[in-house]
């Protein structure tokens, strides 16, 4: 069963011909579907996938669980950095991860949603914030020159 | 001069005229301070002394014969993108487009599909089993061609016994001598034919580079970062066989029929393919050494290996991909081998071809063949050259056509005389 294989370290019995196939039931993995930092063709969407995974379990995850039609996946793992060193001058470990590069099958095309878009905040009529957000740009306005001198600074002239 | 005072005593009376005014109107014009040219300096830290020194490497390489123009050109070996044809990556069609700019149209051009219209109107009179227009070709001619594949496909799957091949190298061993007995089988029955094929040369596994640069990227990191740098790419390909011959083929659509062609551009970094980057000898090879006569090209043969075969593909649910893989190899390999044919004649990327450059290869694995046709019209593919180019490359290509269904009790089942013929008449091709 899945036990035997997340005891350290990870090892996937040899299959030799005439073995069953390994099936996996229930597996305590989690993707996390990311935003990509580099741009990637439309068809590639990036995740970052525990340390054990291989390209084979990516495909067969997404394809089983979600119906995503895979074609191609790429991994590769990152190393987190320990060069940071902390108050005690120890250094830090940031942890490393596996990244996962998949190419989607029959012309699927994805794009990283936008996750926080931009608000217009207007302070509502009457409230608090509304008076201060007044004040705060009348400051503002003190602030800038004459503007009847053309941009000409105050050095100048009497 | 007024300080002579005393004459001579033979006092001429008639003096020569304008003795003292020499020739006012005609010397000061010829005698204008002759100043070298001003030209920005070669050696010092600036882009304009950057800009000369360009110049004049280009102004050395266009003055010197075509041995010394492929050494300047393929001198420097800096990191490169290695383009392989037989690829593994997804859509590898499109991004091969863009880096040999180069756009693809469906079907055959209109020399090969003429024959195939008219077939379809003889059809309702003869019946057309003997029935073949290809120009040239006599009825008997074709029948032995035919007779001719049947033998060479028995020999290979019949008559000969065969251990079961070690793993992945299944194409190798039964299609690999089935295509080269049918490439010489085909060339020597059809040289009486065809004029050229009695002096062609007929390679048998040659290699097949080519360089070039095509883009330009920014300097990410390192000592070099901020400044651009133009992205370098490397094809080396061993077609499974060729043939080349002494004159050059003629051209499938004129050079401005391809001003119009659609090429697909790809702004991604080529990286991204995935292809990887290495460094090495830059090699521009056609199949043979400069000095050779037989220096166009005419018809290359692949073999699709095992990595790529149909049935694995369909195992892996990669059916869509066959397609794809097969016009990346058309693609590739055809845009090598006619460039490599236009550098030898001294065609580079500041001295655009002024002909165009044309051949053809067919891709098989057997039982499939596909057949393409590449127009090189421009070798100028890098920044600067690219600029004001409207020319653009052609390749015409078809879907995989079956050329039998099986092989049962000694006899070829389900031969198609399409594709014979469609094979015939790429091998009869000439000016």
């Amino acid at each position: 069963g899945s036990k035997r294989l997340f005891t350290s370290p990870l090892r996937y019995p040899l299959y030799q011909l005439g073995n069953p196939q390994l099936r996996i039931f229930r597996p305590n993995w989690f993707l996390t579907l990311v935003r990509p930092g580099k741009e990637q063709p439309p068809d590639t969407a990036q995740f970052r996938i525990p340390m054990e995974m291989t390209k084979c379990d990516v495909k067969n995850y997404l394809e089983k669980i979600y119906n995503v039609p895979v074609g191609a996946v790429r991994t590769r793992i990152q190393f987190g950095s320990n060069k940071k060193r902390n108050h005690l001058s120890q250094k830090v470990k940031q942890p490393d991860y596996k990244v996962a590069y998949v190419q989607l099958a029959q012309g699927q095309t994805f794009t990283f949603p936008d996750i926080f878009p931009e608000k217009d905040r207007t302070a509502a009529e009457g409230s608090v914030e509304e008076m201060q957000e007044k004040f705060l740009e009348d400051e503002k306005q003190k602030q800038k020159p004459d503007p009847r001198r053309g941009g000409v600074t105050e050095w100048f002239g009497l | 001069m007024a300080a002579r005072t005393r004459l001579p005593l033979l006092f001429p009376k008639n003096l020569p005229p304008f003795r003292n005014q020499r020739l006012v109107q005609t010397e000061a014009a010829a005698k204008d301070p002759a100043y070298p040219p001003i030209v920005p300096s070669r050696t010092a830290k600036s882009k304009s002394a950057l800009r000369r020194q360009v110049e004049e490497h280009v102004q050395k390489v266009r003055a010197s014969p075509v041995e010394e123009k492929l050494a300047l050109i393929t001198r420097i070996q800096r990191q490169k993108f290695v383009v392989y044809p037989q690829t593994f990556a997804r859509d590898a069609d499109r991004w091969y487009q863009h880096f040999t700019k180069t756009a693809y149209i469906p079907g055959l051009p209109e020399k090969f599909t003429r024959g195939q219209e008219h077939t379809g109107g003889e059809e309702g009179s003869p019946p057309a089993a003997a029935q073949t227009t290809v120009p040239g070709i006599e009825n008997d001619a074709f029948a032995d061609i035919r007779s001719l594949i049947s033998r060479v496909i028995l020999q290979e799957h019949w008559y000969q016994k065969k251990r079961r091949p070690f793993l992945f190298r299944e194409q190798e061993h039964m299609v690999g001598p089935l295509l080269r007995n049918l490439v010489s089988g085909l060339t020597y029955s059809l040289a009486k034919y065809n004029p050229l094929l009695p002096l062609c040369s007929l390679d048998v596994n040659p290699q097949v580079n080519f360089y070039w640069s095509r883009g330009q990227r920014i300097i990410p990191r390192g000592h070099r970062s901020g400044r651009l740098e133009p992205t370098r790419f490397q094809i080396d390909d061993h077609p499974h066989t060729q043939i080349r011959i002494t004159q050059q083929l003629p051209e499938f659509a004129p050079l401005e029929a391809s001003y119009d062609a659609e090429v697909p551009e790809i702004t991604l970094a080529p990286n991204l393919m995935p292809m990887f980057r290495r460094q090495y000898d830059n090699n521009i090879f056609t199949g043979s050494k400069l000095p050779d006569p037989a220096r166009y090209g005419h018809t290359q043969f692949h073999l699709v290996p095992d990595r790529y075969h149909r049935d694995r593909m369909a195992r892996q649910q990669q059916s869509d991909q066959v397609e794809v893989f097969l016009r990346a190899n058309g693609l590739a390999s055809l845009f090598a081998w006619t460039g490599a044919q236009a550098m030898y004649q001294g065609f580079w990327n500041y001295e655009d071809v002024t002909r165009p450059f044309v051949s053809q290869a067919v891709i098989t694995d057997g039982h499939f063949f596909s057949f393409f046709c590449y127009q090189l019209n421009t070798v100028a593919l890098s920044v600067e050259t690219d600029a004001n180019n409207p020319r653009k490359n052609l390749l015409w290509g078809t879907e995989s056509l079956r050329l039998y269904e099986s092989v049962q009790d000694g006899e070829v089942v389900g031969l198609n005389d399409s594709v014979i013929k469609l094979l015939v008449q790429f091998l009869m091709n000439q000016p």
